[in-house]
């Protein structure tokens, strides 16, 4: 997956699993391997409704960074894997919002 | 985002409709009482959840809000004669008391006459708190009224204004807990820009939001389920080794009440469709200890917060979509960010410009719109739950309404929940 991360933390990112708290939205600056791992991990541990609210959240943000990519970048080498990407977050999304966030999980791990 | 199905069932409240069928278990701010000032006075139109409805105030005082077609021929009931206990149609003479029942149907002859078997669908109300509510749901599951506080408290210390909104409720319930949008929308330039001036006023202020949004222009947002609806928290660094709280609820059906700070008067909204492309707005300022007072007042009279003046029969806005809500194109070069006099047309004119309905399938949201997306998730649980004959747990539990939101200072380690305990309960 192509770094955009340059210019931002992803304060997720340098979580561990088993420092992993569910209460905190990750920051989602780029749609870089770290922050998807942030997201994947923390959907592993999502299980009540304001969990939920902030992976969709983050998911949100995700397809909004990779959705302007696939707009403002048409010559881009990574075209077909970004898209790939933003469908799959759409598909996770839509896990998410079904209460499904293994099923996000699993969707997102596939872009690793 | 939602798909674009998940955007019409939450926006769709006609008879019928899944929301629409949430909205009708729960009481509904429906009429001002001085639209009906008095026995017998003229009857007027109301729209609710797309039903066209006419409301009169019978010879005994009582309110009655029946279908706006007569039974008989589908004429107006507007037209009607107020008169004996009943509202008259005026092209046969059937008549109908508050409750729905044909008191007179003088049109046919004695023998012939089955006043007896019509009704005319009417829903019941009450006068509570400053507003005519309707129930318009199954009569056999009617709640309680809601114990806000806003309605317990005596008319001195309330103030409630009614407006029309050209678009859908939700959009307008949005912008009410999406608390980012003030340090945008409801800025002036100054406070935009953190001047030198601005910051030099605010830095030592009593006035806790204005002092910390200097401090901290990247809030954290925090969503709670409660059994009213939800509790949404925005925490800010304050001083040493505190955090700045701001807490707002979002109460279902459709009620917010803006983050309040102890000493000063609270302020809060009800969003009601009208039909899928209006809603109207009711905004209540409220002060429980004691009568509004004279800063509320004037604040109310120059439309400078959450009230403003409208329409006494269409409840439209006097700055409104047509006259581009008078916005001074100086005044926002100079002094506000929107040039658009009042907190209630600023949100008005950035509601509406999104359209009716607004197309959330083509939204790009962020992190910080998580009070937005967990309104949106309640609500659709809540719909679908109705749907399959769940009765909402607020509509039939009406103390739970019985809370206050607030704003406050927590050491940094305690939990919001924890520590505004108190001061999220309600006092009347």
């Amino acid at each position: 997956m192509p770094e955009h991360s340059t210019n931002g933390r992803n304060a997720g990112s340098e979580h561990h699993d088993s420092e992993v708290n569910p209460a905190h939205i990750v920051s989602v600056q780029d749609f870089s391997p770290e922050t998807l791992r942030s997201v994947i991990a923390h959907l592993e541990v999502s299980t009540d409704f304001d969990h939920l609210v902030y992976r969709e959240a983050e998911l949100d943000a995700i397809w909004t960074i990779t959705g302007y990519f696939l707009t403002n970048e048409p010559h881009s080498n990574d075209r077909d894997l970004v898209r790939r990407l933003h469908v799959g977050v759409h598909e996770a999304h839509d896990f998410v919002a079904a209460s499904r966030p293994e099923a996000a999980a699993e969707v997102l791990r596939a872009f690793l | 985002m939602l798909s674009r199905e998940e955007n019409e069932l939450l926006t769709q409240t006609d008879p019928g409709t899944p929301a629409g069928n949430f909205f009708r278990r729960f009481w509904l701010p429906a009429l001002m009482p001085w639209e009906l000032p008095g026995p017998d006075c003229p009857p007027v139109r109301v729209r609710l959840l797309g039903e066209d409805l006419v409301a009169f105030r019978d010879t005994g005082g009582k309110v009655g809000l029946v279908d706006e077609a007569c039974p008989h021929r589908r004429a107006s009931m507007f037209f009607g004669r107020n008169e004996e206990c009943g509202l008259r149609c005026v092209y046969h003479g059937w008549k109908f008391d508050v409750e729905g029942n044909c008191t007179d149907m003088p049109n046919e002859p004695d023998e012939y006459r089955f006043q007896n078997r019509v009704r005319i669908t009417a829903y019941p109300t009450r006068e509570y708190g400053g507003i005519i509510w309707t129930y318009m749901g199954d009569p056999d599951q009617m709640p309680d009224l809601p114990k806000l506080e806003w309605a317990r408290v005596p008319d001195s210390h309330r103030y409630v204004s009614k407006r029309r909104q050209e678009n859908n409720y939700l959009q307008a319930i949005e912008g009410g807990i999406d608390s980012s949008h003030s340090n945008f929308l409801h800025a002036s330039v100054d406070a935009f820009r953190l001047t030198d001036e601005y910051v030099e006023r605010f830095k030592n202020s009593s006035n806790l939001r204005a002092k910390y949004h200097i401090m901290d222009k990247a809030p954290v947002f925090t969503v709670k389920k409660t059994d009213y609806g939800l509790i949404i928290a925005v925490r800010r660094n304050a001083d040493d080794d505190q955090y700045y709280w701001r807490l707002t609820q979002f109460m279902l059906p459709s009620y917010t009440i803006i983050p309040y700070q102890k000493g000063l008067s609270i302020n809060g909204h009800c969003w009601v469709p009208r039909d899928d492309k209006t809603c109207f707005v009711w905004s209540v300022s409220w002060n429980p200890d004691g009568p509004l007072s004279m800063e509320d007042r004037e604040s109310i009279r120059m439309e400078s917060f959450i009230h403003e003046k409208v329409d006494p029969v269409t409840f439209l806005a006097v700055r409104n979509k047509g006259n581009n809500y008078l916005i001074d194109r100086e005044e926002q070069k100079a002094n506000s960010m929107t040039g658009i006099h009042g907190f209630a047309a600023q949100d008005q004119a950035v509601q509406e410009s999104m359209g009716p309905v607004a197309d959330r399938s083509r939204e790009r949201l962020g992190t910080s719109d998580t009070a937005i997306i967990a309104a949106r998730r309640l609500l659709l649980s809540e719909i679908r739950a109705s749907a399959e004959g769940t009765r909402p747990h607020a509509a039939q539990h009406s103390d739970v309404y019985w809370v206050r939101s607030a704003s406050l200072l927590l050491k940094r380690d305690v939990e919001f929940d924890e520590g505004a305990q108190e001061l999220l309960k309600a006092e009347v």
